[in-house]
């Protein structure tokens, strides 16, 4: 069996001047392929846990690290400098402070120069991810001129042409407004039917990140409370609103019906599914009256 | 339209045609051609050549308004200071007197000769300016081999400027939201608060810096990287023929200019059929 593409063993971390640890006692398993949804609120640990998988920390940060965090195999303290970034990917939330070129071109083109990859190659990774990121119009701009939501699909794309074998997102659409946001997603929507990628998720906005990923990771206080698969983590509903996560329509529609008791159906996770379950009810109901 | 370091240029310029590297080699060379030359109306011709190579670039004209002023100013600033602070050279030729002072011939002549040295100069470094953008300074700079740390820093160097002022646009808007705002206020008060401006974006800068190193690290740069770049922004910008003559043709008409200069004395004071003109006219009958 191969190795996991993320192993997390029992992981603490404390940011130097720090009086607690950022991430406590951490076990996480990501396999290849497998896209993971990271939730909590504010400060619960999420972006010490990525930048750990990413080895920009303890690489960047000075801190005690404990545990191992493995990517394919490799604790991400032996892998060479430069050599962990080909194959994780790490896009964050502000566009802004990524961009490192003048024009969107030469931003895209960055990562695959640092890879040494050859022009040819180049060009040919510039086309895909212009054409999944509908870039095309904006490659001659500079990358700060543009609007929020390009600058965003800029910067995934940018890692996107690195070809990392796992994608860390951390909260890609925190700065967009809704349109923009539906437009990343719709991007990463694609990114996971055409390629078999590893993905790690941060979003607050839950209906969106439900419909990616196949499994959810609830973090607080960087402490792992819950993890499931994406619609079993929503079958319990009290931990994660107790947490201050706010649930999609459909999911609290749904939760509500289950703890009425009105219905013992898997809980809904998309509009269309909690349509369905009030459907059956309306049926059930109807068909009682009769 | 594509933006360049002073404003747009369309994209139907034959400015694109030209290679950044002959670009930068115009600018370094032909602003050189008016420390060589004295006569003011060679100086005027190398503007007029100018203007008219800024014109067939398409650069939109009304941009260049803005440095009206700033030449009038300068102008003057030249005139007086080698005419009302210039002192007194008994030597010189008088044209006349303004409240006793004495004002010379020869050093309206200096002023008139620096100040045609100096637009030409400016000239070149806002043609150079308005066709050219960031991105084709650093390639002119990979096309001769500059290391990549080098150019890469002067790279993230003009973006810094431009992410700095908008730092502190969103600094000054916020203190301004709170009610602190400097305008309209006597300089002195001005720069005494400037603080208030300067402690947060300096904090900015700082989380600025740690969010760039963690960009550059997560897009797989390091210093000490083995790993050959294939230098793609040089992909985008072919040496062609017409590349090669105009880098030929700038490097001939300096050489000319030098012959000219300093082997048959010309482009001098002396040689100034303008110079002459106006010393004829303000001191008639006086020799030169």
């Amino acid at each position: 069996m191969s190795s996991p593409a993320i192993q997390v063993t029992d992981y603490s971390w404390k940011y130097l001047h720090s009086t607690t640890r950022a991430i406590k006692n951490i076990e996480l398993i990501v396999q290849p392929g497998e896209c993971l949804g990271l939730i909590g609120s504010n400060g619960s640990g999420k972006t010490t846990l990525c930048n750990s998988i990413d080895g920009l920390i303890p690489g960047q940060y000075h801190g005690i690290k404990e545990g191992r965090v493995e990517v394919f195999g490799t604790e991400v303290e032996e892998y060479r400098r430069g050599e962990l970034q080909r194959t994780v990917g790490l896009v964050f939330s502000d566009p802004e402070a990524q961009f490192t070129a003048m024009t969107v071109e030469d931003e895209l083109v960055f990562g695959m120069e640092n890879l040494g990859l050859s022009i040819s190659e180049i060009n040919r990774r510039l086309e895909w991810v212009c054409d999944l990121a509908d870039l095309s119009p904006l490659l001659d701009k500079p990358p700060y001129e543009i609007s929020g939501g390009q600058k965003q699909r800029v910067a995934l794309a940018a890692m996107l042409a690195m070809q990392p074998r796992v994608l860390i997102l951390d909260e890609p659409t925190a700065m967009l407004d809704p349109v923009s946001r539906e437009r990343v997603f719709a991007v990463l929507a694609r990114l996971r039917k055409e390629r078999e990628i590893t993905m790690i998720l941060i979003e607050h906005s839950l209906e969106h990140i439900i419909p990616l990923a196949d499994r959810m990771v609830l973090l607080s206080n960087g402490r792992k409370l819950h993890e499931a698969p994406t619609r079993t983590f929503f079958s319990d509903l009290s931990l994660l609103r107790q947490e201050g996560i706010h649930l999609p329509g459909a999911v609290g529609f749904s939760g509500y019906l289950r703890e009425s008791g009105a219905t013992t159906d898997e809980p809904a996770i998309s509009v269309e599914e909690a349509a369905q379950q009030a459907r059956n009810l309306r049926g059930a109901a109807k068909g009682e009256l009769s | 339209m594509n933006k360049t370091l002073l404003g747009y240029v369309p994209d139907a310029s034959f400015i694109y045609l030209v290679h950044p590297t002959i670009k930068v080699l115009f600018l370094l060379v032909v602003s050189l051609f008016p420390m060589f030359i004295s006569a003011v109306e060679w100086n005027v011709g190398l503007m007029v050549g100018l203007m008219a190579l800024t014109v067939a670039s398409r650069v939109n004209m009304r941009t260049l308004k803005i440095y009206i002023p700033v030449a009038v100013s300068m102008g003057m600033i030249i005139l007086l200071s080698y005419t009302v602070l210039g002192g007194r050279h008994p030597d010189y030729q008088v044209i006349t007197r303004i409240f006793g002072f004495p004002l010379y011939w020869e050093r309206i002549r200096d002023a008139l000769v620096v100040y045609f040295r100096i637009l030409p100069m400016i000239l070149t470094m806002v043609f150079f300016l308005s066709t050219t953008r960031e991105r084709e300074i650093i390639a002119a700079l990979r096309a001769v081999r500059t290391p990549f740390v080098v150019t890469y820093v002067l790279a993230m160097s003009m973006r810094a400027a431009g992410m700095v002022m908008e730092d502190f646009r969103i600094v000054r808007q916020a203190e301004q939201a709170r009610g602190f705002d400097s305008k309209n206020k006597p300089l002195p008060y001005k720069i005494r608060k400037y603080v208030m401006y300067m402690v947060p974006l300096f904090a900015l800068s700082l989380r600025r810096s740690e969010e760039f190193t963690n960009a550059l690290v997560a897009r797989g740069y390091s210093f000490r990287s083995k790993v050959k770049r294939p230098d793609y922004i040089l992909s985008r910008y072919r040496f062609a023929w017409w590349d090669g003559a105009l880098g030929v043709v700038i490097a001939a008409l300096f050489a000319l200019l030098l012959v000219a200069r300093y082997r048959f004395g010309r482009f001098t004071v002396e040689d100034s059929v303008l110079l002459r003109y106006l010393h004829t006219i303000l001191i008639p009958g006086g020799g030169a």
